[in-house]
């Protein structure tokens, strides 16, 4: 790192409506440095690093690159300036090579030389340690390879700034290790970098500075060596949080929901879910870890009624009547018609469940509606319902009115789970609960998921943050191309083998006897 | 760099997009959108018209409101407008593209008519109007829900389907047309049966009977169980699905409400108005209606104001037409322009211009 | 001196002749208005014709812009009556419904405001419903159809005598809009006229089931050419078949005025009815307080029934002298079109026929119409009702594909 000053950012605002997304804020960037902007979701980091990056235009202040005044009105601007942003969702044509990839849309006098592109490409992955066949089609790759090629593509336009938004998002502990090799390598070549995350531990392991925004204002700018995650908690949230998550001895625990030998093909013909078997138990919260799309979202909603699984079975353990029943290729309502009380909280809130246009009563009446022999519906009780869950669990709105897509990702995930747990479930799935929430929100419903075990409710809670997995399930399931590789106890299994069982093929289950053990 | 000597120049505006307005702030938006709209006519009539744009304006309002006759006349347009808008609305709120409302009230009239035809002589008028009645929702009703099976059942594109439909009903109107003349005119005129009683005024009950139609499915969409069903649906099918609606059900069983509808759009038109069938019969009020129930935002009581407004610009077009003895090209051309400027101006509503705020150093240059 | 006296009398003089014009000018020709209710606009060559007479009988009457009023693209439904109701507030004296199927709707203004007279075009029911204030109008458009297949005739000939074809294959084509009296009755005047100078004519006709179909029409043109047609001529409103034949290079006989501006190698001859006398007559007995005829027929001899202009660059030879001397042997009755020698149905010569001239739901035959050798058209009323199908005309389809 030295003093020379790369990106300036000078009073910078931008409103949506009334709503701040960024307020004021200074900004200063150096070369050979790795800047992490840390903030909860909603402070506006992404808006932030949209402005340099040129898909949205600032309402105030200004940007300097290299000390000079800039105008970026779009990411072909921001290329113009050396300035290049790796997103979250990969804009990449399947079809095409990752060097095709690379070179589309890349301005250049010469002649377009598929050959010449190989090589320079190649150049470029040896310099920083990338490992990528320029000539592999995007559909063939992996996640991190995807991500690889995004990474190449900037550098390649010979970006000096790289942004990177949660580029750990979707990888593994390993991957994301070797990831940020590259980044430290890209560092010493004199590169800018700015990551955006929330994750704690990635600030600390690899940034030199963090700057730290809250509610879209920049709270300070700190070194990393001289703090601590607890400071830049507070500095995000604004007050103290107890960062523990509490986690009760299981009690009177029995076999509630059974998996036996599930398999799931999509529409595409493809294996979604192989032979998955498992037990939930109730007073117990058995986690699911898995690279994102190994068929975690799959395995919930042939539980839930929404698939149709090809093999298998789903017994349902009834704990009033004693009675086993196979929920399987038989629907949500057929399901609740047995007795079963099983609630899920899927992944897509707003998408599925919850409808974004509705308020919050009419939301309430999703699970209820039906009841009754009335043709008309009853909002009397949803509407207790709703005042109710938006008293308890503090659900920040004006009024229970107030349609569900105008409240923060915290209170729409509050109001879902809330509606989920109301009806006392036996059974509950959650994916991905506290994604894209804030910390408070994100504590409120790990407390929500331990409160339902110690009910004696079977939760089953499907997780992308491994500390948070180890730390508040009893048993971690672990699913790889819609496999189950392991199940762990979480009291005494790590991140790292975790991190191996999620990226563990086929083959490597068949000749690893221990493995297999493990799966059992 | 390069870029050393390129001017900051901040582009001259930007969008910026709005916080929830308070609904008198976007209805005053939408009024002021009126206003210029007809004041920007009125400039092109002295334009290319060589009218006075006073008359013009005036002539405008007394295309619907001229005469007490004017205006019974241009109460019972909007109302038939009216229902076969709220005929398309369940289907539009599902989110199911129906466009094929011309064609469903088209064969609702034709079976009314069949009815007529075949049976005028042999029952009494009451009877009659039950049957027609009950053959006019019944067909109407049917020929709805095809394309909602064909979607349901293969996954069709209901817009397409529904479409197409509307060639077939018209083909169908053509048909029994040279059936029932022998004489090869396909001109059947006005028949003496089977028509609806007059209550007080000719067109009073056919504008009642909307305006009670109106009110049923208001209270059908907001407060039933299948009115909530329809809105989960046209929402988010993952939510149905979620919550086990089964969204084929859904589709079929609201087409049919929506088909029934036009039946009944189709039954008014033949029983209180025309006593007849031509193949434009309907006029083209089935995709006027899309626009109509779209701009109240698919709610059966704002409707009735989309309704009025949208038949005043027509009759105010037409009045247009006649007073300055011109072709329809102008009118249609007004009418056009209203319009356009109502929906542009619901970008405003959304949304606001921001524009370079160094404009004021500019006056120092 | 004397100039300037002359130039003070002359001014006088001026101004008292204006002075009597205007005392002179009728009261009730200030307040006469005449309402026309049109089923489409200026872009429909049909209410062109109609749009353009009444222009033409204005300026003829010396009416002045608010004392006409014309209601545009008024269907044939229930709006025919708002629009008459509308122009009766108005104050009209007389409203004219241009289109066929304006007429019940039309009928029952009649009843309601029985002090206003209503007049129709093309029209049945007038002579059975026997309204005082409801009238009929037609015109014997068989008359110029027959001149026009005479220029048809002589166009045929002249391709036999040039050996383009043989007498055997001198057929024509005809792009008809439905299998109705009009058009049967406009088909064979066509077909016989043709048959008057050439003796060996047949003819092939397609119906499209539409009075407007551009494209309807274009594909009936098409077929009939395909199928050796070498002659065409139409009746329906689009520029279908003229198009067709001048981008085909086959001579047309047009309908309803000229097309030469767009077919200028094609174009023969067209015949149309020319509304104005009627529009003239109708104004001019209501305001000389006088009745309207309740079935009104315009002819040939009172200018309703006209020829455009001969295309001579297409047209046969001599064609412009043989109308003219046709046209005077009909003016003068020596020539009947549908004389009962010049046809035969099945074979033999017709000598008696009922034909439908009460219009009723059924179509029922009621009067005899063939009397003294000839078919007696548009005399019993004067919408047309000649629907014998004839020999030596072919009918490709009735159901109108």
């Amino acid at each position: 790192m030295n003093n020379q000053v790369a990106l300036e950012l000078n009073k910078v605002s931008k409103y949506f409506g009334s709503l701040a997304a960024n307020k004021d804020v200074d900004l200063t960037v150096y070369r050979g440095e790795i800047l992490s902007i840390l903030g909860e979701n909603g402070c506006g980091k992404t808006t932030l690093m949209n402005m340099i990056a040129g898909i949205y235009y600032p309402d105030h202040g200004t940007i300097s690159v290299n000390g000079q005044e800039v105008v970026i009105r779009s990411p072909k601007d921001a290329f113009r300036h050396g300035i290049g942003m790796i997103h979250q969702h990969f804009k990449l044509v399947d079809l095409f090579t990752a060097a095709e990839n690379i070179v589309l849309g890349a301005k250049g006098d010469k002649r377009y030389n598929l050959k010449d592109v190989n090589r320079r490409v190649e150049e470029i992955a040896n310099k920083y340690g990338f490992h990528v066949d320029p000539k592999k089609k995007i559909y063939e790759m992996s996640v991190s390879e995807k991500q690889t090629v995004e990474i190449l593509k900037v550098l390649y336009r010979g970006a000096d700034i790289l942004i990177l938004d949660e580029p750990s998002a979707v990888l593994t502990p390993q991957e994301t290790d070797r990831l940020f090799d590259i980044l430290r390598r890209m560092r010493e070549d004199g590169k800018s970098i700015l990551i955006i995350t929330h994750k704690l531990h990635e600030v600390m392991s690899i940034s030199d500075r963090v700057a730290v925004l809250r509610k879209g204002e920049h709270i300070a700018t700190v070194e990393t060596a001289s703090t601590s995650p607890a400071e830049l908690t507070e500095m995000m949230v604004g007050k103290k949080v107890e960062l523990n998550i509490d986690r009760p001895e299981p009690k009177n625990v029995s076999d509630r929901l059974e998996v036996k030998g599930l398999s799931l093909v999509n529409t595409d013909g493809i294996k979604v879910l192989d032979d998955i078997t498992f037990t939930a138990r109730s007073g117990e919260i058995l986690g699911i870890a898995g690279i994102a799309g190994s068929g975690q979202k799959e395995l919930l909603e042939s539980i839930a009624g929404l698939q149709h699984p090809a093999q298998g079975e789903i017994v349902y353990h009834n704990p009033k009547t004693g009675t086993s029943e196979n929920l399987r290729d038989k629907d949500p309502v057929s399901i609740r018609e047995l007795g079963v009380r099983l609630s899920f909280v899927p992944e897509d809130r707003l998408g599925m469940g919850l409808v974004g246009n509705m308020d919050i009563i009419d939301n309430m009446m999703l699970r209820s509606y039906r009841k009754g022999h009335s043709m008309f519906v009853d909002r009397k009780k949803p509407k207790d319902l709703a005042n109710k869950i938006v008293e308890e669990l503090e659900v920040a709105t004006t009024s229970t009115h107030t349609p569900v897509r105008r409240l923060s990702g915290g209170n729409v995930q509050k109001v879902l789970v809330g509606r989920e747990i109301a009806s006392s479930p036996t059974v509950l799935m959650a994916a991905y609960p506290v994604r894209g929430l804030d910390i408070n929100s994100s504590y409120t419903i790990y407390g929500l998921l331990t409160k339902q075990k110690e009910s004696g409710t079977a939760v089953i809670f499907v997780g992308e943050d491994l500390d948070v997995l180890v730390e508040i399930c009893d048993r971690i399931l672990v699913i790889c191309a819609g496999r189950v590789t392991g199940i762990l106890d979480a009291r005494t299994t790590t991140k790292e083998e975790i991190g191996l069982l999620m990226t563990k093929t086929e083959r490597d289950t068949e000749t690893d006897p221990d493995m297999k053990e493990a799966s059992r | 760099m390069k870029t050393t000597n390129t001017a900051v120049r901040e582009p001259l505006f930007h969008v910026v997009k709005r916080d929830a307005m308070p609904l008198w702030k976007s209805m005053l938006i939408r009024v002021i959108a009126v206003v210029a709209a007809l004041l920007f006519c009125a400039l092109l009539s002295v334009l290319l018209v060589h009218a006075n744009p006073f008359e013009f304006i005036e002539t405008m309002f007394k295309g619907s409101f001229g005469s007490s006759r004017r205006l019974w006349r241009f109460a019972k347009d909007a109302a038939v407008l009216l229902c076969i808008s709220l005929a398309i609305t369940p289907a539009f709120r599902m989110r199911f593209w129906n466009i094929g409302a011309e064609g469903q009230t088209l064969i609702g009239a034709l079976s009314a008519v069949a009815v007529m035809i075949y049976l005028g002589d042999k029952v009494s008028n009451g009877v009659l109007l039950v049957l027609m009645f009950a053959a006019s929702v019944t067909v109407g009703a049917i020929w709805g829900c095809i394309p909602a099976v064909f979607k349901a059942k293969w996954n069709t594109n209901e817009t397409l389907f529904t479409l197409m439909m509307n060639y077939v009903a018209t083909g169908l109107v053509a048909y029994f047309l040279l059936l029932w003349t022998p004489s090869g005119s396909s001109v059947l005129g006005e028949l003496q049966v089977g028509h609806l009683p007059t209550v007080g005024h000719n067109y009073l009950l056919l504008i009642l009977a909307v305006l009670v139609l109106t009110a049923l499915l208001y209270i059908y969409l907001q407060y039933t169980k299948q009115g909530y069903e329809i809105s989960v649906v046209g929402e988010s099918e993952n939510t149905a699905r979620y919550i086990g609606i089964n969204v084929n059900r859904v589709i079929i069983r609201t087409m049919l409400i929506s088909g029934a509808i036009c039946g009944v759009a189709g039954f008014l038109i033949v029983g209180a108005l025309d006593h007849s069938i031509a193949e434009t019969t309907v006029g083209g009020m089935g995709f006027t209606a899309i626009m109509v129930s779209w701009m109240a935002k698919f709610n059966p009581l704002v409707m009735i104001g989309t309704s009025a407004f949208v038949t005043f610009l027509e009759q105010g077009a037409a009045q247009v037409s006649t007073n300055f003895d011109i072709d329809s090209s102008f009118p249609s051309m007004v009418v056009g322009i209203v319009l356009f400027f109502i929906i542009g101006c619901e970008f405003f509503i959304g949304y606001k211009l921001k524009f370079r705020q160094t404009a004021k150093n500019g006056g120092e240059s | 001196m004397f100039r300037k006296t002359l130039s003070m009398f002359l001014a006088v003089l001026m101004v008292a002749a204006l002075a009597v014009t205007m005392v002179s000018c009728d009261k009730s020709n200030e307040d006469f208005k005449l309402g026309v209710i049109l089923l489409h606009d200026e872009a429909s060559t049909y209410d062109l014709n109609f749009i353009e007479a009444v222009y033409r009988a204005k300026e003829q009457l010396g009416l002045k812009d608010d004392q006409v009023i014309l209601m545009r693209n008024i269907p044939e439904s229930n709006a025919v009556y708002e629009a008459a109701a509308d122009l009766v507030d108005q104050g009209c004296d007389i409203i004219f419904a241009d289109s066929f199927g304006h007429e019940t709707y039309l009928l029952k203004a009649a009843k309601e405001f029985t002090d206003v007279q209503f007049c129709h075009a093309t029209g049945t029911m007038a002579h059975t419903e026997n309204l005082s204030n409801f009238h009929n109008a037609f015109a014997s458009i068989y008359e110029g159809r027959y001149l026009a297949g005479v220029a048809a005739g002589l166009k045929l000939n002249e391709m036999i005598a040039a050996g383009k074809i043989t007498a055997e294959q001198a057929k024509m084509g005809y792009v008809g809009a439905f299998t109705y009296a009009e058009v049967i009755s406009g088909y064979t005047s066509f077909y016989l006229g043709a048959k008057s100078v050439c003796p060996s004519v047949t003819m092939d006709v397609q119906f499209t089931g539409s009075w407007y179909d551009e494209i309807k029409e274009k594909d009936a043109a098409t077929a009939l050419i395909n199928n050796n047609c070498v002659l065409i001529s139409q009746h329906a409103d689009s520029m279908g078949a003229p198009s067709v034949c001048e981008e085909k290079n086959v001579p047309n006989v047009s309908y309803n005025g000229s097309t030469v501006a767009s077919c200028p190698n094609t174009f023969i001859v067209s015949s149309k009815i020319d509304w104005t006398p009627y529009f003239v007559y109708i104004c001019e007995q209501v305001k000389a307080g006088k009745e309207i005829a309740l079935d009104w027929t315009g002819t040939i001899s009172t200018g309703s029934v006209v020829l455009a202009e001969v295309n001579e660059k297409a047209a046969a030879a001599g064609t412009v002298e043989k109308l003219e001397a046709v046209k005077a042997d009909l003016v003068a009755g020596n020539v009947k079109v549908f004389d009962t020698a010049t046809f035969t149905k099945g074979g033999e010569a017709l000598t008696s026929y009922m034909a439908d001239v009460d219009t009723d739901a059924n179509y029922t035959p009621d009067t005899e119409v063939i009397k003294d050798g000839y078919f007696h058209e548009s005399e019993y009323r004067s919408a047309p009702y000649f629907d014998i199908q004839i020999d030596g005309i072919t009918l490709l389809n009735t159901n109108f594909g």
